[in-house]
């Protein structure tokens, strides 16, 4: 169902998007009334169900666009949307998927999944029915109560997925989730991961430095440029899922976007190595 | 191995004795008895209600002074450690507050508020709580703060931040500075009995040193010391083993 709708016709007509983004900045201040601007005039819609991947250089700001979304940090101008209803930051439900698991590990497998449920005001019942419930789709019902350090790396961010899902998010957001683990490991958590979000239906926004991973995930690719970050490109993957890694197409388009990608970072000259320096200060 | 611990601790014990049995058989008993006649005075003193009535004066002492300590010192800590105004006002104090020198606010509390319990409980609470601050307030600065972050991400409301993201990464700092400050505790305990209280082992202390008697000095410091080993083994040891449960072991 997740997958209908999603040729990405750009038509006049179109259906409310779940999140729109209207030109979003970030500036941060540097020591000494410098500043470095992070996102300039960022535009994004992302569909209902629809799971859009960021791919960009690294440092380009592609992690300060998801914190944006789930209210980390002010946004300096800009507006966000959510079903067509501008937002205030903190206002947009979100379920944060992070490079680390980043679980609480005093806390049971399902103990962290209702962590942030116990902050929603929902029957204690209720709360728990969920929090299995999720735990069951990731495949870790039978580890309910194992803590984090008794299980592997790949589990605990299954665990971190079902804790993101189990807020039922208006839009899941996922920071480069799969980079820290083994290329196998990766490998068969893409491969849940896409069966996960088919079965919930969630929008998904997706940061990774991998085009190869982009184009396997998404239903669309959209490109950003280095910092400030500007979207340089936005590709629909109309390829039907479940999706092989060896299918000819997503090789096609990925070699097809890493042209573009190359093409972009030649435009843009060598790396700047002294607003790599500010950004570190 | 349990038994192969425990056989190192005994044999830590041992070597002790030995060494005290070696040192006792060449000085005279006023100076320094062997550890049979004061294991001898330890038995007698346990047959005596007068001592268990002590020894539990002052472990009421201790357990109040130190409940005020840790509550004052926790809360004075956090605050220091998530504020930077709070460690800007607060610093300087507690600083202060572990320089001072803890018979002074023995004296203190005994002239402010009498020859009483109440005089105990603020000296211990007071002498104690630096040292836990401190503990608290490097805990909290040790915290993994991208599990803050995720926190926030999950919208989770600044109490439940504190609650359930913060402290219980502070639990093994707290239980250090339990074990510190019942060392301060049980030291200020003495101290303040000495000086004003008549009721105690600190009390016990000081009228068997009017007595000139180096056995039950001796006895009497290893009955409290006995007590606090104990406490250590029925309750810290324990209640450590059941706040960590969920680290895996290492195993030798």
């Amino acid at each position: 169902m997740a997958a209908q709708g999603l040729d990405v016709e750009r038509g006049p007509v179109r259906a409310t998007p779940k999140i729109r983004l209207e030109r979003v900045s970030k500036r941060f201040r540097l020591p000494r009334g410098r500043e470095l601007l992070v996102l300039d005039g960022l535009d994004l819609e992302v569909e209902e169900g629809a799971l859009v991947s960021i791919v960009g250089p690294s440092g380009c700001g592609k992690s300060t666009l998801l914190n944006i979304l789930a209210g980390l940090e002010p946004v300096s101008e800009g507006r966000i949307w959510v079903d067509g209803k501008e937002v205030g930051q903190s206002e947009v439900r979100v379920g944060y998927v992070f490079q680390q698991p980043r679980l609480l590990s005093w806390r049971t497998l399902r103990g962290n999944v209702l962590l942030p449920l116990e902050e929603m005001r929902l029957p204690r019942a209720e709360r728990e029915a969920r929090a299995d419930r999720y735990l069951a789709l990731v495949g870790l019902q039978e580890f309910a109560h194992y803590y984090p350090l008794q299980v592997s790396g790949g589990m605990q961010q299954r665990v971190a997925i079902a804790r993101a899902l189990a807020v039922e998010p208006e839009v899941l957001l996922a920071d480069e989730p799969f980079s820290a683990l083994d290329e196998l490991t990766a490998r068969r958590m893409r491969e849940e991961f896409v069966r996960i979000w088919q079965a919930t239906g969630r929008t998904v926004l997706f940061v990774t430095h991998s085009i190869r991973e982009a184009v396997f995930l998404s239903t669309r690719v959209v490109v950003v440029t280095r910092r400030p970050a500007r979207v340089y490109l936005d590709v629909p993957v109309p390829v039907p899922y479940p999706r092989a890694y060896e299918d000819d197409r997503l090789f096609a388009l990925e070699k097809e976007i890493t042209r573009e990608f190359l093409r972009m970072e030649e435009r843009d000259g060598p790396h700047d190595v002294r607003s790599a320096w500010a950004s570190r200060e | 191995m349990a038994w192969k611990h425990w056989s190192f601790r005994i044999l830590g014990v041992t070597g002790m004795l030995v060494v005290w049995a070696g040192a006792a058989s060449m000085l005279p008993d006023t100076v320094l008895p062997g550890p049979s006649a004061v294991l001898q005075t330890i038995w007698r003193n346990l047959h005596q209600p007068e001592t268990f009535y002590h020894i539990g004066v002052t472990v009421r002492r201790v357990v109040v002074g130190m409940g005020l300590a840790l509550v004052g010192g926790t809360l004075i800590g956090v605050v220091m450690g998530i504020s930077r105004v709070g460690e800007w006002v607060l610093d300087t104090w507690v600083l202060v507050g572990l320089t001072i020198p803890a018979v002074v606010y023995g004296i203190v509390s005994i002239l402010w508020f009498g020859l009483n319990d109440f005089a105990a409980f603020v000296a211990i609470g007071i002498s104690a709580f630096p040292a836990i601050a401190i503990n608290m307030w490097q805990g909290v600065k040790a915290i993994d703060l991208s599990l803050v972050h995720m926190g926030k991400a999950f919208r989770l409301c600044r109490r439940s931040l504190i609650l359930k993201v913060v402290l219980p990464q502070t639990v093994p700092y707290l239980l250090a500075a339990v074990r510190y400050a019942l060392g301060i505790s049980w030291k200020i305990a003495t101290v303040v009995e000495l000086i004003g209280l008549s009721s105690g082992v600190g009390y016990m202390l000081h009228y068997w040193y009017g007595l000139f008697s180096m056995r039950q000095v001796l006895a009497w410091t290893l009955t409290f010391t006995g007590v606090l080993v104990l406490f250590e083994f029925m309750v810290l040891k324990p209640l450590d083993g059941w706040v960590t449960r969920w680290r895996p072991r290492v195993s030798t």
